[in-house]
């Protein structure tokens, strides 16, 4: 009785090490690492604030893209919103396409944003942040460059892109050059 | 002024019963329940302005007159299960309610199989018994105990 006892015992510690074990390498090998430029850009299917249905990111391949992670709630966006859009507009002909990434928004709040801004390019939604956690976000706003291969390009910028003009430019060049 | 009038009824018609519904829930309960999603602490511990949009939006559901249940459904299908302070009740996630559980009820249980053994072992020494008297000494006793008689 008390051998059988001893031996449960042993065993359940041994399960228990092992559990936590087998945890630790879990964690440490499903580690998310930011995007590496000129590596692929982390895939995404989310769903649209405005109309119906997912933008997957992958059907977007073969056209340069922007990628614009903002907030309702970020104060920053809010000075970015208009030249996004003019910017919008100003690249549709040479067919770039700008893709706004709502972070972590209510999504009423953030049809009030694109209403009031007068956003026209298209948006989607990551409530959960998990998109943002795949590209190694560290704030709103901060804007993505991809080719038409898929691949990112130029520079990726943290801040308002009032602020970094210059890369802003760059990186759509970037995007359409290759 | 009749259509002042007018204005002013219909305007009391409509605030009628948005003013009758009793609240069912309240923000500083919901605070606790919700996280914020920038920060990882729950609404009542941050001031951070994604915090503030979500405790705006809990307000706002508060004077419909939403449940608790019914805000916290609506913001876990806008943020995901993330949102929620506590996992839910129900699925795979009853397991974070029952593996703590699980885990004090089993040790409580090793805990006292371990005293119930080391109490086994280390039972204290009876008392020794009397010491056994040496047959002289019992026979002065029986002749002394005789006398007494």
């Amino acid at each position: 009785m008390t051998r059988t006892l001893k031996l449960t015992g042993q065993t359940l510690a041994l399960a228990a090490v092992a559990g936590l074990l087998g945890l630790l390498v879990w964690r440490l090998t499903h580690q998310t690492h930011p995007p590496k430029i000129g590596g692929p850009a982390p895939n995404f299917a989310l769903r649209r604030i405005e109309g119906t249905g997912k933008l997957d990111l992958a059907s977007l391949r073969g056209k340069p893209v922007v990628i614009n992670f903002w907030a309702s709630w970020c104060v920053p966006c809010k000075g970015e919103a208009k030249m996004l859009e003019q910017a919008s507009r100003q690249y549709r002909s040479q067919g770039v396409v700008f893709v706004g990434v709502d972070y972590h928004d209510v999504t009423s709040d953030a049809r009030t944003f694109l209403s009031h801004h007068g956003v026209t390019y298209q948006t989607v939604q990551d409530g959960s942040g998990m998109i943002g956690d795949k590209y190694g976000l560290t704030g709103v706003p901060e804007t993505y460059f991809v080719d038409r291969r898929g691949r990112l390009v130029g520079t990726h910028i943290i801040g308002t892109i009032t602020n970094q003009v210059n890369a802003f430019h760059s990186g759509i060049r970037a995007a359409l050059d290759q | 002024m009749l259509r002042v009038v007018a204005v002013a009824a219909a305007a009391l018609a409509l605030a009628g019963p948005a003013a009758a519904c009793a609240p069912k829930t309240s923000l500083s309960y919901l605070e606790g329940q919700i996280m914020c999603p920038t920060c990882h602490t729950t609404l009542d511990m941050s001031e951070a302005p994604a915090a503030q949009q979500i405790k705006t939006q809990i307000s706002r559901r508060i004077a419909q007159c939403w449940s608790a249940k019914q805000i916290e459904t609506e913001l876990v299908g806008n943020f995901g299960q993330g949102i929620l302070a506590a996992p839910p009740h129900k699925g795979f996630d009853l397991l974070a309610w029952w593996l703590p559980l699980g885990g004090v009820l089993g040790g409580a249980l090793l805990l006292a199989v371990g005293v119930w053994r080391w109490s086994r072992t280390h039972e204290p020494e009876l008392p020794e018994t009397e010491h056994e008297t040496d047959p002289e000494t019992e026979r002065r006793l029986d002749e002394l105990l005789a006398r007494l008689d």
